[in-house]
């Protein structure tokens, strides 16, 4: 006979009005346990995950936790049995110090003093528990987004935490702080604590977890140990039926240089980038979080301004001043962060949509609505963007529909250079691969395409070319056919150069 | 594909609760409609062309002011300036009507008032558009650029006329914008109660500048621009919306209806001073606000703020009409506007214990 589980969920049913997010789901986990909880946006993931920390009540079901039936009304009271979570976007207060941050809510005071010297002291501790060499005075806003999180996994550790819920940890972290990150997951469990681990990558889960649990459409698929899976057939239990390829990828014929980048250089962050990119081409630019890949983009499309060099498109030397300046020469820049950069989220998809190319849809001074209503049509049906209708407010679409959207809205300036920053991150395998079409079918039309990502499976499985880009210089460039994840990262992260890296052929 | 479109997150206080919904949509025009008839039935004093004319009266002067202030606080700034450019904008037209900046009467031959009143309101536009430069400019926060040019315009009101009143004659085209037009309500008046309407010609233009902000917010580029740097700011300049040239553009529009307002209000009086514009500021940001727009920015709308602004004025005049001493009126006027930034906030959802609906409504 086993022992009984720590964490037992049975039968949670849930309801929002018009949908059952959840129906008859079961899930455990086992003290010391890292147990990965799949599926696609939607499939009831983090549904399940908010019943269990208290932030929604359930509406059927029951959870037994060390043993005991539990029904926490609020996170408060889920933490202080001993159930912490960790969300995809940090709760810190960024100009309070680590100790601070640890010890919010639970300070420890003399009489009516704050205990600094014990506060700091215990913090030490918890840092030094997870190998960390971070100093418990420093400003939460001076730690780097990876550091950052363990301060969070520290804070857990400071509330006894017997089951840390980690949702999407990786998604901002660059290879060597995932690295570490795992390190720290292995000591958690070492130490007897259970982690559920919610990602949309997929081969973290593979490399980090015991179990595999897939929900699809609110319900539980399966549950069962890692090492009888594989990556296609997680897949397919995700997405419900088979996907035939991950990384569709269609070469286009190479045309004309649209795009040459000479010598760019700003502050410390971009010191003499220079390369070129063809019409049909898939440049992906590789490097690690603040090699400063996000800042070249960002430099071309004129949202930061540039030190020195040029930038020639056609052949024709162009000044870009303003992402006014960038769209008129014929480029656009999906950003990384959709929500804060990309979408204004209060507006409906039809506002969304025309909101670059608006000056182009007026008569007299009056905007167009039928010309408007026309375009977003038009992409709502090409890219099959899932709407119930072009006044749908874009907050409420999930988080593929919400990029396929601002890829329209870049589609409506018909640009030559599109750009793409991180364009799968946060969205599902299924959505994902339809993204990836959508690229190839840019490409074949001739649009020249730079892929910014942190997934190398990605750029390698979408580029004809990688440029690799190590703190603001670049360091190789790699044909399709060279391109292998470990070349990727020794120039990444090693002082090496390329060989043949001579950027502009 | 098995992703859904809409997440099961979708806050069912956007889509189903209807009472909620209801209340969002329709909450202020209700009450609007609801204190209009308390009032016509507690009060008989209330039920005369007069009391009517002076709450439209009133409520165009407030009105122009807060036409501006929600293009302001759609973008999710705020002006501050708006009471002390009534005061500067009627003080500057009083004394180039009048000819002087001596109190106590028109001494020497002034500029016609058509003139003295382009002249005025062009100021406002402009010094409106320098305020807008210095917020994008040097990045300063409305708040504090407005909250400056606040005293500065009072300053050069105060200056100008030594504290006092410029007392002005009217003019042709003054009595123009001052006048009345009266409607005879004939056989309604067995209905309603009064033999006439006398709608104040300030209270026309105010409808018709009303009319022009709906069309500008819902059917131009500048419109949706104002939306979507409030809606977004980052995302829009990314979408390459000139941010700047808008915002500049919205505060000019501000500083200009404003002083519109400014010279109408001094028309009234036949008074320029420093005091025109008193309360106005505040009394604006609670109408937009009472009217359903987001002190956040990105949400809201024109008609709304008409609403919140006779609102207001009910409540003051029926304060009057209901015998509450004036004094107390600062106690009731101070208490809508917090009950209304109150209302914004739980109109958004935001305060789960006032939550209609299911108590475990997903956030």
């Amino acid at each position: 006979m086993k022992p009984s589980p720590l964490l037992k969920m049975q039968h949670i049913t849930k309801r929002f009005p018009g949908v059952l997010a959840l129906s008859d789901v079961h899930f455990d986990v086992e003290s010391g346990e890292v147990h990965a909880l799949l599926g696609e946006n939607g499939a009831g993931k983090s549904t399940l995950m908010k019943i269990l920390s208290g932030v929604y009540q359930r509406d059927a079901g029951e959870i037994i936790f060390k043993g005991r039936s539990v029904d926490f009304a609020t996170p408060r009271q889920a933490q202080l049995a001993g159930i912490t979570t960790i969300y995809q976007e940090l709760n810190q207060i960024p100009y309070l110090s680590v100790t601070e941050n640890i010890f919010l809510g639970s300070e420890i005071e003399r009489g009516a003093f704050l205990d600094w010297r014990t506060m700091h002291r215990q913090a030490r501790e918890l840092l030094a528990r997870l190998h960390l060499d971070i100093d418990p005075r420093t400003p939460i806003a001076d730690l780097g987004v990876g550091q950052q999180q363990m301060v969070e996994v520290a804070k857990a550790l400071h509330h006894k935490a017997d089951l840390i819920i980690m949702d999407e940890p990786t998604s901002a972290l660059s290879i060597r702080e995932i690295d570490d990150l795992f390190a720290i997951i292995r000591q958690l469990k070492a130490d007897g604590v259970a982690l559920i681990y919610i990602s949309h990558h997929l081969d973290e889960a593979f490399e980090i977890s015991d179990r595999i649990t897939v929900l699809r459409d609110g319900r539980h698929i399966v549950t069962v140990p890692t090492d009888t899976l594989d990556m296609e057939r997680l897949i397919t239990l995700m997405v419900g039926r088979d996907l035939s390829e991950q990384f569709p990828k269609e070469p286009a014929p190479l045309g004309a240089e649209v795009l040459r980048v000479e010598h760019l250089t700003q502050g410390k962050r971009l010191k003499d980038i220079s390369f070129n990119l063809h019409a049909g081409e898939v440049l992906g630019v590789a490097g690690l979080i603040g090699a400063g890949r996000t800042e070249l983009v960002r430099a071309i499309f004129g949202a930061d301004p540039i030190d020195s060099g040029r930038i020639l498109i056609d052949g024709v030397p162009v000044t870009i001043r303003s992402p006014q300046d960038a769209i008129r020469h014929g480029i656009a820049l999906l950003t990384e962060d959709r929500k804060r950069q990309g979408l204004i989220l209060g507006m409906n998809v039809r506002e969304n949509t025309t909101l670059s190319i608006l000056g182009g849809l007026t008569q007299g001074i009056f905007t167009d609505r039928r010309k408007e209503s026309a375009i977003t049509q038009d992409f709502i049906d090409s890219m099959a963007i899932k709407t119930p209708d072009q006044d749908q407010i874009v907050s409420n679409l999930s988080g593929g529909t919400q990029q396929k959207v601002v890829l329209a809205k870049w589609m409506a300036t018909q640009p030559k250079i599109l750009i793409f920053d991180e364009p799968t991150r946060g969205i599902d395998v299924g959505a994902k691969v339809e993204i990836y079409k959508l690229m190839n079918t840019l490409a074949k039309q001739g649009v020249a395409i730079i892929m910014v990502s942190s997934e190398l499976p990605e750029i390698l499985g979408m580029s004809d070319r990688v440029m690799v880009i190590r703190e603001g210089r670049v360091t190789g460039f790699l044909n399709r056919e060279d391109a292998t994840q470990e070349k990727i990262i020794t120039y990444a992260t090693a002082g090496l150069d390329s060989p043949g890296g001579e950027p502009i052929p | 594909m098995t992703e859904t479109t809409l997440l099961p997150a979708s806050p069912p206080r956007r889509s189903t609760n209807f009472i909620s919904r209801l209340l969002r949509d329709t909450g202020p025009l209700i009450v609007l409609l609801g204190l209009f008839i308390l009032l016509w039935i507690l009060s008989p004093a209330f039920r005369s062309p007069t009391s009517l004319s002076i709450l439209m009266m009133e409520a165009a002067a407030i009105g122009i002011v807060a036409a501006g202030q929600t293009f302001v606080i759609l973008t999710g700034g705020i002006d501050l300036s708006v009471e002390a450019m009534v005061s500067f904008a009627g003080v500057v037209a009083a004394i180039l009507i009048a000819g002087t900046n001596q109190a106590g009467g028109q001494i020497a031959e002034g500029l016609p008032s058509i003139l003295a009143i382009l002249a005025a309101v062009g100021a406002g536009g402009l010094i409106g558009m320098v305020q807008g430069f210095i917020i994008t400019g040097l990045k300063i926060n409305p708040f504090i650029v407005t909250l400056g040019f606040r005293s500065i315009l009072l300053g050069v009101a105060l200056v100008w006329t030594r504290g006092a009143g410029i007392n002005i004659a009217k003019d042709d085209f003054l009595n123009f914008v001052t006048s009345f037009i009266r409607i005879d309500l004939g056989a309604l008046e067995s209905i309603v109660g009064i033999s006439q309407l006398r709608i104040p010609m300030p209270f026309v233009i105010a409808v018709v500048i009303y009319a022009v902000v709906w069309v500008v917010l819902r059917h131009t580029k500048f419109g949706r621009y104002t939306y979507a740097l409030g809606g977004n700011e980052t995302a829009a300049r990314l979408s390459g919306v000139n941010v700047d040239r808008t915002k500049i553009m919205i505060y000019a529009i501000s500083g200009l209806l404003a002083a519109i307002s400014g010279v109408l209000v001094m028309g009234r009086l036949q008074s320029g001073a420093y005091q025109n514009g008193t309360n106005m500021t505040l009394i604006s940001v609670a109408a937009v606000v009472i009217g359903g727009t987001a002190l956040s920015g990105g949400i809201g709308g024109i008609w709304g703020t008409l609403v919140g602004v006779l609102i207001i004025r009910i409540v003051e005049q029926g304060l009057v009409y209901l015998n509450v001493p004036s004094n107390a009126k600062e106690i009731v006027i101070g208490a809508i506007i917090v009950m209304a930034v109150a209302l914004d906030v739980v109109r958004r959802g935001e305060v789960k214990w006032l939550r209609f609906g299911r108590r475990s409504s997903p956030t």
